[in-house]
């Protein structure tokens, strides 16, 4: 495993780098040191430094025939009779259940074969490591793949994107470059050529996607965490007074500060990605929740839902 | 006292060769020289390099002695536990492991570490697709228990439950732990973010239903969730008739009416869901019916007014 930090590294890291070294070295017999550094992501000093640290240890009474057998000459490994420390450790728990997870997560993605590599790579794993039970369920948009295709081979589309904000739909063009699932929701970073910006769009919001016949050149992009492009520093903020039954709010949205009084209420202060989306938040969380600040949102949710409520005095 | 690292090496090889269960006392004998001649001192010293092999994924058994040891507990490693053994994976197969960690984040190193131990090691090319899982400290514990059918205790919103665990679930961003509670003897969903943050597994054992679905018991459609099957007839504007209809499919369409508007049938077993559905929509949607319904939504928006 690469290591890009400085200075001592941990001791559980290195043991855990031994119990894999060790039987891997032990299996070949013989191995130069510059192959087990490039195996092993370190430096060949850190090998040595391991090796020579393993070649002290072994079973009491630590006589010579009772340490770990090996040395290295002129660059070389040689491991002797293999004592302990011959059959590599199994995975932890945390790390099988990662091993599961992302795959079964990763069988969901666009364009995953479900007969294939993985599947098969799935199956030996949880005959092995005893699982049943633990299910990855994206909810995968059917635009997805269209948009994945496009990705990968560089197709520009003409979308009908319907932004939350303005609670209406826009025709553009765009070049996707990534596409990715987060917290459940898939979003595609792209170029857009209506705003002239890279930004990124909700794929469940693209009501309508076809391909303009031009190609683009993709490249390398991070996919944002929801934190990240959620709550920028240069977003207005609300803070609002919510009782114990609106916590979900502060489960779901990235907010600035959460204060919990002994009643359970509680002082949030929290970013606000547009008037539209509070309006909707408000209307979710329902009349005891409350906008201290600022004075322009205090009539946000009542304005809103006399809006809505036109809708039924109408018939 | 000697170096960590060379302790706990050797404190694994002790424990992975002896055949019988040794004690604290016996262990730093035969390390002469390793741990403190004081026992409290030894004794923490022990306790934090066995929970360091643990957590590595070192299984340590142990056991309360008898005979002249009574009282005493043995530790000592089962080598077939230990072993990873042979998963015969092929090329192929590891490689689409790599990827799939490369590609899903967890937003823990525990894939990466799981790689390296089979024999890969990380990718980086350019990735067109990514996806990204909350991960929580409970969640391999909790994977682990379900696996070998053992039942478990937690802490949720301040009170203990115990529970059967069925399945694990991650959806809309969020792990479900869908089991039988014990105490209310009835099937359960507890979201694991809610939990108290302790798991204690137990060495009672259970049978799982083999009809058991996980997304049966909890539809992905959180208006379908709890008991029974309830509609309301929704009237969708022309505007947002297209996202409705891929959201719900073209099966809820009841009828579309000359000016644009299209009237869906949408289930609303779940009140709360059904509302904040409703309310996304904002005026270009109006409930219908039933009158319930309708006039529940009416008077949850005069509240706000």
């Amino acid at each position: 495993m690469a290591s890009t930090r400085r200075g001592p590294t941990p001791a559980h890291e290195r043991l855990r780098r031994l119990l894999v070294m060790l039987p891997w070295i032990m299996e070949r017999q013989e191995v130069p040191v510059a192959e087990i550094a490039e195996r092993f992501g370190i430096s060949e000093q850190s090998v040595l430094a391991d090796l020579e640290r393993a070649s002290m240890c072994g079973l009491p009474p630590f006589g010579p025939e009772d340490l770990i057998d090996l040395f290295v000459d002129d660059g070389v490994v040689y491991a002797g009779l293999p004592r302990i420390f011959t059959r590599p450790l199994r995975l932890s728990a945390p790390e099988g259940f990662a091993l599961l997870t992302t795959g079964r997560a990763a069988l969901q993605l666009p364009g995953a074969d479900p007969d294939g590599a993985l599947a098969r790579a799935l199956d030996k794993l949880a005959v092995k490591l005893g699982d049943v039970g633990v299910e990855i369920d994206l909810q995968r948009p059917a635009t997805v793949d269209e948009i994945a295709e496009a990705v990968a081979g560089g197709h520009r589309l003409r979308i009908e994107y319907w932004s939350g904000r303005r609670d209406a739909s826009t025709s553009r063009e765009i070049d996707p470059l990534v596409v990715f699932v987060d917290r459940g929701f898939w979003y595609t970073l792209a170029d857009d050529h209506l705003s002239g910006e890279e930004r990124v769009f909700r794929i469940d919001r693209i009501e309508r996607v076809e391909r303009t016949g031009a190609r683009f050149e993709g490249r390398d992009v991070v996919p944002p965490t929801e934190t990240g492009w959620f709550a920028g520093d240069d977003l207005p903020r609300v803070a609002l007074r919510l009782d114990p039954a609106q916590r979900w709010i502060v489960e779901r949205y990235p907010a600035d500060s959460v204060d919990t009084d002994e009643s359970g209420a509680m002082l949030v202060t929290m970013p606000v990605t547009s008037e539209a989306w509070l309006a909707r938040l408000l209307l979710r969380a329902g009349p005891t929740a409350r906008v201290v600040a600022p004075a322009e949102f205090q009539t946000l949710a009542s304005r809103t839902a006399a809006r809505v409520l036109d809708v039924y005095r109408t018939d | 006292m000697s170096d960590p690292l060379e302790r706990v090496t050797n404190l694994l090889a002790l424990l992975l060769e002896t055949c019988v269960p040794l004690t604290i006392t016996q262990i730093s004998d035969r390390l002469a020289g390793h741990y403190p001649a004081k026992d409290a001192a030894r004794r923490q010293t022990f306790e934090r390099d066995k929970s360091l092999l643990r957590s590595e994924g070192v299984p340590i058994e142990q056991t309360v002695l008898g005979g002249d040891q009574a009282g005493q507990t043995g530790y000592w490693i089962d080598r077939d536990r230990y072993e990873l053994g042979e998963l015969g994976l092929e090329d192929d197969e590891r490689a689409a492991l790599q990827l799939a960690v490369a590609t899903v984040q967890l937003g823990t190193e525990w894939g990466a570490q799981a790689l390296w131990k089979l024999g890969g090691s990380g990718l980086s090319t350019r990735r067109e697709l990514e996806a990204s899982l909350p991960s929580l400290p409970v969640l391999p514990e909790l994977a682990a228990a379900l696996g070998e059918r053992r039942v478990v205790r937690f802490g949720y919103r301040g009170s203990d439950r115990t529970l059967e665990p069925y399945s694990l679930l991650a959806r809309h961003g969020w792990w479900y732990l869908i089991g039988l509670d014990r105490d209310r003897d009835e099937l359960r969903t507890y979201r694991v973010d809610r939990m108290d943050g302790w798991v204690e597994t137990t060495d009672d054992t259970f049978e799982r239903p083999s009809d058991f679905d996980p997304r049966e018991f909890l539809p992905a459609d959180a208006k379908r969730q709890g008991e029974g099957e309830e509609y309301a007839l929704v009237r969708v504007a022309a505007e947002r008739c297209a996202h409705v209809e891929s959201d719900l499919g073209a099966a809820a369409i009841v009828e579309r009416d000359p000016d644009g508007s299209t009237v869906f049938r949408v289930p609303c077993t779940n009140p709360l869901s059904f509302r904040h559905w409703l309310i996304e929509l904002l005026e270009h949607a109006e409930v219908i019916g039933p009158e319930p319904v309708r006039l529940d939504f009416v008077r949850w928006l005069e509240a706000l007014v």
